[in-house]
């Protein structure tokens, strides 16, 4: 391979993960050489500026045919593209959030590396949403994870953190060799790393020997993506991690690292598993005949997820659930596998995504204002600030899915979704109707506190910018997207044309 | 050395797997449970060889995703490690069944 | 066939010497206690029979400096294993390896310089 062969790749195709990768090092190597006294935020705006540049050249990508480099490895379709916008806007809220951030104790020194991390783990999940190949997947989920592990131990000196980040390290540690050790499999029976190749493989597998092994292949990958997007019974090391992380590292893990979770588990199902036959040539696929498994999945994380939800007492460890919960609604979306399943996805994640993030900034000013995380200090809220109060009330009635607002329109999407195949899925949705019902139990329970109680103290609680821009970001997009859904369904139908190149 | 067959790698590799598991899941001390989910990365490590070589479709990529999933494998410990050494500094052990303060 | 038997014969010797391993401690201590006097006195039971008194911890604590240059050695140790394969095949991969394989170089240098400048590398 020489020079001409390297010029002749189209470079551009990566030019959003070039920008987050070069803002990174840059930030590393500033932070190591800026003189100690300079405020360490100026490195988010930094950061921040390198995430909007990114987006930026991914719109300008967004007409682009699905094309690829590096031998396949990198594969800028429809569905990379639309799944990278997500990640891009979730990760520049979460900056802004991480900018205004100050805990009491514990990260003086590190905020520099705070920023970084950050972008080091969008750069994996961008990477992991547009790979083509096993080893790049791999090593984008790992980039993510690695990141995350250290953020949410950064707050060297504090023991809740010390102690989630240690959670997070093991239970991370065993669910990546298990998945590794699906795909190990999956390389073997094919003789391939590449997607797309190993689909070609797959089609010819008439071996029942090779279909078995397969099929733990399947599970074990089921299983250790499973942990990464804290679905029940794997979910018990969420409300710890998110507990003990700092909020904005909370917020970075249930918004984009669930997110990241989505897409590789779609990346590998859709690509490897739909090629599988089960039993010789034109009979059912491997996923379609396993359906049930991901249901179950689906119908226990609800379940797990809402319940328990309603006994908790810290505001974060609330919140942990609440996006177990959620994580339950999009696997509903996934087993029902439906036609409108990316779009279904894609917009929940999207709803999710506003509506969590703007939560997170008003639970960070609260918490970082009080000291404590218990859901009593939401108590007279909207005496002390009423503005904080209403948008607060925007996101739970989101998350809870009422009408007019974002997660309506994503839950009822899902529902169609469910229902519209055959056989519908009667007993996931009453499921899910069923536990949307008991998680209104505890988003008003917040609301109350909100609204109805007598405040301890009336002190005022100061706003800082970029809290404030992430809250009426937030707030605009879950009522515009509630409202006018359509904006986010043409913008989708225009721009990605029903992902119909993902398995082209 | 051709003469072993094939399956006595894989059972090699998923005994030390389900070794590695085990380990992970029931050792008090956190040192040894890092090391135990060493042990099964490098099962898969031995997995991707041996298909790389005697698979049914064998091909170097295998060694090569070996080659990463090695380099990942170290980063992982060492941060884990270092998580650890900071958790114990604070708290003055490295027990796992002391590692409660979150609960609800 | 003649192959398989040559390497059946191999372990035959390493079972062999697995039974004279085992054997071999077990006789010894076997007969030691059959023949040696057996008379406890509480002095014997002292760590050290000569008469000093044992004063610290028998389990020395290594410095948890050596710890970090462990995990820096372990980082960069492991990161040869991209330069080995590439160094083999470099007459065939030509410059595109090249400029990776400087891109590589760079992002750990950054990684040392970090560690540099965080004062890892000097012994305090």
């Amino acid at each position: 391979m020489d020079m001409d062969k390297l010029l002749s790749f189209d470079w551009g195709l990566m030019a959003p993960e070039f920008l987050i990768l070069g803002t990174a090092t840059i930030l590393a190597v500033l932070d190591l050489f800026l003189p100690k006294k300079i405020n360490r935020q100026v490195l988010g705006l930094f950061g921040l500026a390198g995430i909007v540049a990114a987006i930026v050249s991914l719109v300008f990508l967004l007409d682009n045919e699905t094309g690829s480099i590096l031998l396949e490895t990198f594969r800028l379709d429809s569905f990379g593209k639309a799944f990278k916008l997500l990640l891009l806007t979730g990760a520049g809220l979460v900056m802004l959030l991480a900018i205004d951030y100050k805990p009491n104790e514990g990260m003086e020194e590190y905020r520099g590396e705070f920023f970084y991390l950050f972008l080091t783990a969008l750069l994996g999940a961008m990477m992991m949403s547009s790979s083509g190949d096993l080893i790049t997947l791999f090593i984008g989920l790992e980039l993510l994870s690695i990141s995350s592990y250290i953020l949410a131990g950064i707050r060297k000196k504090n023991t809740a953190s010390n102690e989630s980040a240690m959670k997070y390290v093991i239970n991370g540690g065993i669910s990546t060799a298990i998945t590794l050790f699906g795909m190990s499999y999956v390389f073997g029976m094919t003789g391939s790393t590449n997607l797309r190749q190993i689909a070609a493989a797959l089609l010819n597998v008439d071996d029942s020997q090779q279909v078995y092994i397969l099929g733990l292949a399947f599970l074990m990958i089921f299983v250790g993506l499973s942990f990464k997007l804290a679905s029940a019974p794997f979910h018990m090391w969420a409300p710890d991690v998110y507990e003990g992380a700092p909020t904005p590292v909370t917020a970075f893990l249930s918004v984009v690292s669930k997110t990241a979770g989505f897409v590789i588990l779609i990346r590998i199902m859709f690509t490897v598993f739909t090629a599988l036959p089960v039993d010789g040539e034109y009979s059912q696929t491997f996923l379609f005949a396993n359906q049930d498994y991901i249901g179950f999945l689906a119908g226990a994380t609800m379940i797990i997820g809402n319940v328990i939800a309603l006994r908790q007492r810290s505001i974060k460890r609330l919140f942990a659930y609440s996006s177990i919960a959620h994580a339950g609604y999009i696997l509903v979306a996934f087993s029902a596998m439906s036609f409108v399943m990316f779009e279904a996805i894609w917009f929940y994640l999207l709803a999710y995504l506003f509506m969590n993030v703007g939560a997170f900034a008003i639970i960070q000013l609260l918490t970082m204002k009080e000291g404590t995380e218990d859901i009593s200090h939401f108590a007279g809220l909207y005496r002390r600030s009423p503005l904080l109060a209403v948008a607060m009330a925007i996101f739970l009635l989101s998350l809870a899915g009422i009408p007019g607002t974002a997660g309506f329109i994503g839950k009822i999407q899902i529902f169609i979704g469910a229902l519209m195949v055959s056989p519908a899925h009667y007993v996931l949705v009453s499921i899910m109707i069923a536990t949307t019902v008991v998680s209104y139990f505890y988003y008003f329970g917040i609301m109350t506190q909100i609204f109805f109680r007598p405040a301890a103290h009336h002190e005022k609680i100061a706003i800082q910018p970029g809290t404030a821009v992430a809250i009426i970001v937030s707030a605009a997009a879950t009522i515009l997207f509630g409202i006018m859904p359509q904006l986010a369904y043409g913008f989708l139908e225009s721009n990605f044309k029903a992902f119909l190149d993902f398995l082209a | 050395m051709s003469n072993i067959p094939v399956s006595a790698f894989l059972a090699l590799a998923l005994i030390l797997f389900c070794i590695g598991l085990y380990g992970a899941l029931t050792k008090r001390n956190t040192v040894i449970v890092l090391i135990s989910i060493e042990l099964m990365l490098n099962a898969v490590n031995i997995n991707l060889v041996t298909f790389s070589k005697y698979g049914p479709a064998p091909s170097i990529n295998g060694q090569v995703f070996a080659l990463f999933a090695i380099a990942v494998a170290a980063a992982e410990a060492a941060v884990g490690l270092a998580i650890l050494i900071a958790l114990y500094r604070n708290r003055k052990t490295v027990n796992i069944d002391e590692m409660n303060q979150l609960k609800h | 066939m003649e192959l398989l038997n040559l390497y059946q014969n191999n372990y035959l010797i390493v079972f062999v010497f697995l039974c004279l391993g085992v054997l071999l401690p077990v006789v010894a201590l076997f007969f030691g206690k059959l023949l040696r006097p057996y008379k406890p006195l509480e002095s014997k039971y002292t760590t050290y029979e000569s008469g000093i008194e044992p004063f610290h911890d028998s389990r020395v604590q290594f410095n948890v400096r050596y710890y970090i240059f462990a995990l820096m050695f372990v980082i960069f140790d492991v990161e040869t294993v991209f330069l080995y394969p590439w160094a083999v095949a470099y007459e065939k991969l030509g410059i595109f390896a090249l400029v990776e394989m400087l891109i590589f170089v760079v992002m750990l240098l950054i990684g040392l310089i970090y560690a540099w400048k965080k004062k890892v590398l000097k012994w305090i």
